[in-house]
This record gives structure tokens, C-alpha cells and sequence, in this order.
């Protein structure tokens, strides 16, 4: 009988990336893995800064010139966003790993996701306009 | 000495039990079929593994297969099979006219029976129409039809049976006098033609016998007999429910997993490759079904759908027996090489395998006796677990 | 009278040797018939080449499951209705994460493997099907009627579950879900298939598994209770050896 092999293509390989006609849970899926890369993308330039720093106070004085930066700010505030959003589906996932509220998981997302945009709008008004 | 070789073509229910058969007996076995295992009529069967109470006042020859072979199933292969039993219930005058033939009938052909009082029937089935006025207890069950085929298949295939699907017979290979030996396949994965010699070719194509025999220039006796089903989404009974009446349209109700099937019409039919469903048919069985079960009504289909029974012998419709036939071409046209198997009824599968393969040996001198009464079939997992 | 909508039905075709492609099929369908029935039209009247796996109609065999426009559907009760319009396309294409043997038919070898490995149980008593709804009250005698079980391995849920695209070695929601079924207590080999890193642990959470799948099996569900039975498990182990 002859078998042909489904042959690995990039397609089928991000097409986590994008969960187009899936279910919310695929959606969820699909945030908390760009948010975790993001975090962890951000933690490994958290950590290049420190080490900058640890250079001396000239170093200090340019890199706070940087935080003024309108696209540095942008990206401290998706830091924040994305951080919020992992954490708040991260407590759904853990939930339902222990078998709590399996049977409710989407209404869990919606709820946590409403959460998370109240916490983000509330630190966005504080980071914009203080 | 090297094994003669067999090929069967058609992976239905006479397809795969013959291989079974046949591989047991010491043949090298390869079927080919140009769909997947139960792509005809076997994979819309209705899955009723009869008693014989249906057939046991008209039919009494098939009703004596099917309690027989009823029996064997249960044992060989418990693993597809929902096994609780059946309900005949009368629900008019007609219906109570026929139960003194029925009780008669069904002891004649040795199916054991027990008569219900109407509140004991609607106790063990609270779903049943609640005007049952008398109402029996005969050994029905529902199947699964492509997993009580994978079962048989992946025993032949374990003993050595080769599973060539997706391979469309396209013509016969004949030797220089006259006699069959041997197919030509379009492998249609492939795109690839190729020949296939044989000792024996045996036809188990069922509605398509005639296309298959016309091949080698002759016919089949065999009548496609289209009928519809209709599948709804309630188990609203644990038996197979029966009218207790003559067989008539959409008389029988099945559980199948979280679903009950009603069935079935009979007419006849030309073409064999699609049969389309029409409004009047799926109407018919709601209503015949709902005199059954009520609350029929208040569920939704879930899939309707139709297959055509490979009827052989005179008559037409409700009439034809629903015994099966063996022919030896060799016989019945001086065609060697050739076997045709056709008719019968899913439950009677193994018997026909029985017999197919008894010709078949004996053409090829094998006297190794048949086994499949008592052999238990593996999982039907096997089929597709063990590599080609 | 019927419906009848023009459609075009988009086939993935594959033959060994060949390059993937699309085969499109103008054709006239009635909007209350199934997929399949379009699909195998397709093949009786358009194109007998086109190879696909079909044999109940009727949801109990799981041979026809397809990826309906991307979404994983079993297509003998999926109503074309519901999937698309008049004037529309409707792509049909094999199952994700199966090799294919050829246009719509995949090979179920592994699958099946797996569902061997865990020993899933085929028959089953009426009363442990977990059934939400049951058209009457289970009695204590209703455990002595049997009945197919619900999961009918139909791939559905292996197709969607996105750490089956990147594994082959993952069990699979299926196989989890009948290991689920079965019960540790009552299987105790189960443990060590289940409990590793190609097993339970494996699951991220997409319940895309469950989503699509045909037949009430809910395998998230059932993945996440086997979670909790595993660490039960070697809980009372670690005690009982304390």
C-alpha cells in the first residue's frame, strides 16, 4: 500500500501562531506562548542592560536617556501588558491542570482576559498620564 | 511447497471474513479493494446482529444462519458488539394477528423467545411507545460494522493476509483457455497499473458481483436492493426494537453508542456507485420510527444515509430471500479460476466465508477443515496497528 | 422540494511521487446533505482517481474524519449548511499531523498503535459512559447493558491538538483519554505509559482536542483528571513507602 509521508513544512509548524477558525483555547494557547517569548526575549535584554550598567554611571546616565524613548516606553508597557496576560492565563492553566474548572476553561479565559485589560487600562493611565 | 495463492476482491464483510477463512486454511491471501475496508454496503449496514426473528415466519432458511451465526459472533468477537438482547412489540391488531405464527416460527428455527406482558416491557424499556399491547424478548444486538470488519482483516492480515486498498480491479488476466488467472489493479494512490496473478480469484463485491463478473463476460444473479437509514441523536433504548409484523419499512431501531438508527426501505436501484437520499424516504422513517419510539420526534437526525443490499434470486424487494449463493464459474460458465460469492446478510458473514473458502479449497486440494467457529479474532485495532 | 446551491468543492490531491495540489468540482448540493455526500459525488460523477476513507455515514466508525476549510470535522454528519454558502468554496483536506496516503485518506498506523498500548476499552457498560443527560435515570441493572464506547478514533482531536504537529511521540489527547477511561486504580501498567514526558505532561493546555471532537469524549477533560489520578498515585506511593 503505498504511504506518502505528510512532509514537515514551515506552514504546518507556525500554524499554532495563528489559531484562525480554532476555538478560544487554541487563542489562549497561542497568547501565553508569544507573551512567554516576549517575557523571556525581554528577560535576556534585561539582563544585557545590567550588564551594561555594571560598566559605571556614564554608562547609567545614556541608558536613562533611552527610557525616553517613546518605542523603548511602548515596549516597557508591553512588557507590563504581556506579563499580566501570561500571569493571569498562567493561573487558568494551573487551575485546570488540577482539574478545576476544566469544564468552565473558556468562561475562566474570558473572565481572567476581562481582568487584564482592566489592570492594563489602569497602568496605562498611570505610565501615560500618571 | 509454496502456498497457493487467493485473491479476493471486495473488503466488506465477505471479503475480509473469507480471507480470514482462507488464510487460516494455509492459502496466501491478498485482497484488494478499491476504496478502504467497508466502503460499499458493508459500511452502511444497519448493524442489527439478528436472531433470526425477523426472518423466521417468511425466511426460515436465513433464520436458522443468523440465530446460528448470532450465537458464534457473540463468542469470536464480543468487542464490536452492543449485546442486550432485542424487543418484538405489537402495537395494533395487526401486529397481535402475527404473534401466534411468530412464537411458532421462531421456535421451529431454535431462537429462544420470551413473551412480555405489556408494563414488564415498558418497564425494561421505558422509551417504547406506551400503547404495546404484547411484546418479546429475542437475542438481537447492534455491531459496529467497519470495526466487526477490522476485526476480521486484522486476523487474516496477522495470519498473513496482504491488504491491497485503494487497488481497482480493472480487468481480469486470462490464461489461454478462457479461464481466469489472475487481476489487473489500478493502484489508485499510485497512479500505477499492475497485474496480479492467482490460483483462485474469488468476486465478493456484493451489489457490484455483476460489474465485477461482467468483466469476464458473464453476470451475477445479483439484485442491488437500496434502502435508506436515518440515525438520531438520543439512545433512547438499550435493545434492538422490532415491529412484530412482516418486514415492512423502517420496522427495526437500533442503539448505537449515544445514538438510536431507524431503518429501512428496499428498492431497486441501477447505479450501485451513489445512491442519493430523498425527502419521502427520511420522512418515512420518522413516521414508522416515532410509532416505535415517540419522543423520535422530539430529536434531531444525525446522519441519513443509504447502501444497497446485494440481493441474489428471483422476486424483488421485501420478497427476495436473504440467504446467500456460491458460484463456481467453473460451473456455472466453465469459467475457471473464478468464485463469486454474493447475497447474504451481514450477521451470516463467517458462514459465508465457510463456504466460499470450502470451494475454494477444494478446487485448490486443500483439506485443512475450518476453524472459524471457534477462533476468537484479535483486536480490531490490528488491522491498522501492524505494518502493511 | 430541496435546496440547491452551487459550490465549489476544493479536494487536496496527492498521489504518490507528486507534488500537493488542489483539484476544485463545480457541483450542484442540497445544503441539508453531509460533506461526505459532496465528497463522494465528487468521486462517483467528477473524478473516480480522488481516494478517500469512508464506511458508516453515521458518526459509530470515525473513518471519515477531514479538515473542513481548516477545521476538523467528521464529515458524514457535518451538514454542508454549516459550513459554507451558496456560490462558496468548500475546501476539503486530510487530517494534520498523519502521513497521507493519498488525496483525503491518511494512514492510521500509529494512531492505532497507541490506542493498543493503552488497551482503550471498545464495549463498555451503559453506566459508566459518562453521559450528562441520559434519556432516563440509570437503575442499578442498567450496568449489565453494554454498549460501544464513546471515543470512535476518529483522529479528529490528533489533527487539532497543535503538540501533536510537533511530535509524533506524543500519546495523544485519544489515547490519553481511554488511559483516563480505564482508570489507574483499575490499570495500574497505565502509570508508567502515562506518566512521562511523551504523556500527560505533554498536554499545554489548547483544548482544541475537545472542540472538535464528534463524540463526547471531552479528552481535555479527561487528560487533566488523569493528571490528578497520576499524582495521587505516586503520592500515596511516596507515603505508603514513608
Amino acid at each position: 500500500m503505498a504511504t506518502t509521508r505528510n512532509q514537515p513544512s514551515a506552514r504546518r509548524f507556525w500554524s499554532w501562531f495563528i489559531p484562525i477558525r480554532r476555538d478560544i483555547g487554541s487563542w489562549a494557547f497561542a497568547l501565553n506562548r508569544i507573551t512567554a517569548l516576549g517575557l523571556t526575549f525581554y528577560l535576556f535584554l534585561h539582563l544585557i542592560v545590567l550588564g551594561l550598567l555594571a560598566q559605571g554611571p556614564g554608562a547609567y546616565d545614556s541608558f536613562l536617556a533611552l527610557t525616553e524613548n517613546p518605542f523603548i516606553k511602548l515596549g516597557e508597557w508591553a512588557v507590563v501588558a504581556a506579563a499580566i496576560l501570561h500571569g493571569l492565563n498562567g493561573i487558568r492553566i494551573v487551575l485546570t491542570s488540577f482539574g478545576v474548572g476544566v469544564t468552565r476553561q473558556k468562561q475562566l479565559f474570558y473572565g481572567f482576559m476581562v481582568i487584564a485589560i482592566v489592570v492594563i487600562l489602569f497602568f496605562t493611565t498611570k505610565m501615560y498620564i500618571g | 511447497m509454496s502456498k497457493p495463492h487467493v485473491i479476493v476482491i471486495g473488503a466488506g464483510f465477505t471479503g475480509v471474513a473469507t480471507a480470514h477463512d482462507l488464510a487460516l486454511r494455509g492459502c496466501d491471501v491478498t485482497v484488494v479493494e478499491r476504496g478502504d475496508i467497508c466502503h460499499g454496503t458493508s459500511g452502511r449496514t444497519h448493524g442489527l446482529l439478528h436472531s433470526g426473528g425477523r426472518y423466521a415466519v417468511k425466511d426460515k432458511e436465513s433464520a436458522v444462519e443468523c440465530i446460528d451465526e448470532n450465537l458464534i459472533l457473540r463468542k469470536i468477537v464480543p468487542q464490536v458488539i452492543e449485546p442486550n438482547g432485542g424487543l418484538f412489540i405489537g402495537l395494533n391488531e395487526s401486529d397481535l394477528a402475527y404473534a401466534e405464527q411468530f412464537i411458532e416460527s421462531c421456535e421451529e428455527c431454535h431462537i429462544p423467545l420470551e413473551e412480555l406482558k405489556p408494563q414488564d416491557a415498558l418497564k425494561l424499556e421505558p422509551n417504547i411507545n406506551p400503547k404495546v399491547l404484547t411484546a418479546f424478548l429475542i437475542p438481537d444486538g447492534t455491531f459496529d460494522p467497519l470495526r466487526l470488519a477490522l476485526a476480521f482483516a486484522g486476523t487474516a492480515k496477522h495470519n498473513g493476509a496482504k491488504f491491497r486498498t485503494y487497488h481497482e480491479v480493472q480487468g481480469f488476466v486470462m490464461d489461454g483457455q478462457g479461464n481466469v488467472c489472475g487481476v489487473k489493479v489500478l493502484d489508485r494512490a499510485a497512479n500505477k497499473t499492475e497485474e496480479m496473478r492467482a490460483d483462485v480469484v474469488v468476486n465478493a463485491t456484493g451489489a457490484w458481483s455483476g460489474e465485477v463478473t461482467a468483466m469476464a463476460g458473464l453476470d451475477a444473479p445479483v439484485k442491488p436492493t437500496p434502502g435508506i437509514m436515518v440515525a438520531y441523536d438520543q439512545r433512547f433504548v438499550q435493545r434492538a426494537l422490532n415491529r412484530l409484523n412482516v418486514p415492512s419499512d423502517g420496522d427495526i431501531i437500533l442503539p448505537q453508542r449515544r445514538m438510536v438508527v431507524v431503518g429501512t426501505t428496499s428498492y431497486d436501484a441501477e447505479n450501485v456507485d451513489y445512491i442519493p437520499v430523498t425527502d419521502d424516504q427520511i420522512k418515512l422513517m420518522l413516521e414508522r420510527g416515532s410509532e416505535l419510539i415517540p419522543g423520535i420526534r422530539n430529536s434531531k437526525p444525525r446522519g441519513i444515509y443509504m447502501a444497497a443490499r446485494p440481493l441474489v434470486g428471483g422476486g424483488s424487494g421485501r420478497s427476495m430471500a436473504r440467504t446467500f449463493k456460491c458460484y463456481d464459474h467453473k460451473e456455472t460458465h466453465n469459467i475457471d479460476g473464478l468464485v463469486t460469492i454474493t447475497g447474504g446478510k451481514a450477521t451470516t458473514l463467517r458462514a459465508m466465508a465457510e463456504k466460499t473458502a470450502d470451494v475454494v479449497c477444494a478446487k485448490l486440494d486443500i483439506t485443512t477443515p475450518c476453524v472459524t467457529k471457534e477462533t476468537p479474532l484479535l483486536s480490531y485495532r490490528q488491522y491498522y496497528a501492524s505494518p502493511n | 422540494m430541496s435546496e440547491k446551491w452551487n459550490i465549489i468543492l476544493r479536494i487536496y490531491r496527492q498521489k504518490e511521487g507528486e507534488a500537493p495540489h488542489m483539484d476544485n468540482f463545480q457541483m450542484e448540493v442540497n445544503p441539508d446533505e453531509y460533506v461526505i455526500d459532496a465528497v463522494e459525488r465528487a468521486w462517483a460523477f467528477h473524478d473516480r482517481t480522488i481516494c478517500f476513507r469512508h464506511a458508516c455515514h453515521h458518526s459509530t466508525c470515525g473513518a471519515c474524519g477531514m479538515r473542513v476549510n481548516g477545521v476538523e470535522k467528521l464529515t458524514c454528519i457535518t451538514l454542508i449548511r454549516d459550513v459554507t454558502y451558496d456560490g462558496a468554496t468548500l475546501k476539503v483536506e486530510p487530517l494534520r499531523n498523519f502521513p497521507v496516503v493519498s488525496d483525503l485518506a491518511v494512514d492510521m498506523g500509529l494512531f492505532y498503535r497507541k490506542m493498543e498500548k493503552v488497551d482503550a476499552r471498545a464495549v463498555l457498560p451503559v453506566t459508566e459512559a459518562e453521559i450528562e443527560n441520559p434519556p432516563r435515570k440509570w437503575a442499578s441493572e442498567d450496568s449489565e447493558y453494554i454498549r460501544l464506547s464513546d471515543c470512535i478514533e476518529c483522529g479528529l482531536c490528533i489533527s487539532a491538538c497543535p503538540i501533536m504537529a510537533t511530535t509524533p511521540e506524543y500519546l495523544g489527547p485519544a489515547p490519553l483519554a481511554a488511559a483516563q477511561d480505564h482508570g489507574i486504580h483499575r490499570k495500574p501498567e497505565l502509570l508508567s505509559i502515562v506518566d512521562c514526558e511523551d504523556g500527560v505532561w505533554r498536554c499545554h493546555s489548547a483544548f482544541e482536542c475537545t472542540a472538535v471532537c464528534p463524540s463526547f469524549v471531552d479528552p481535555a477533560r479527561r487528560i487533566m483528571d488523569l493528571r490528578k489520578q497520576v499524582v495521587g498515585t505516586r503520592l500515596s506511593k511516596l507515603i505508603g513507602k514513608a
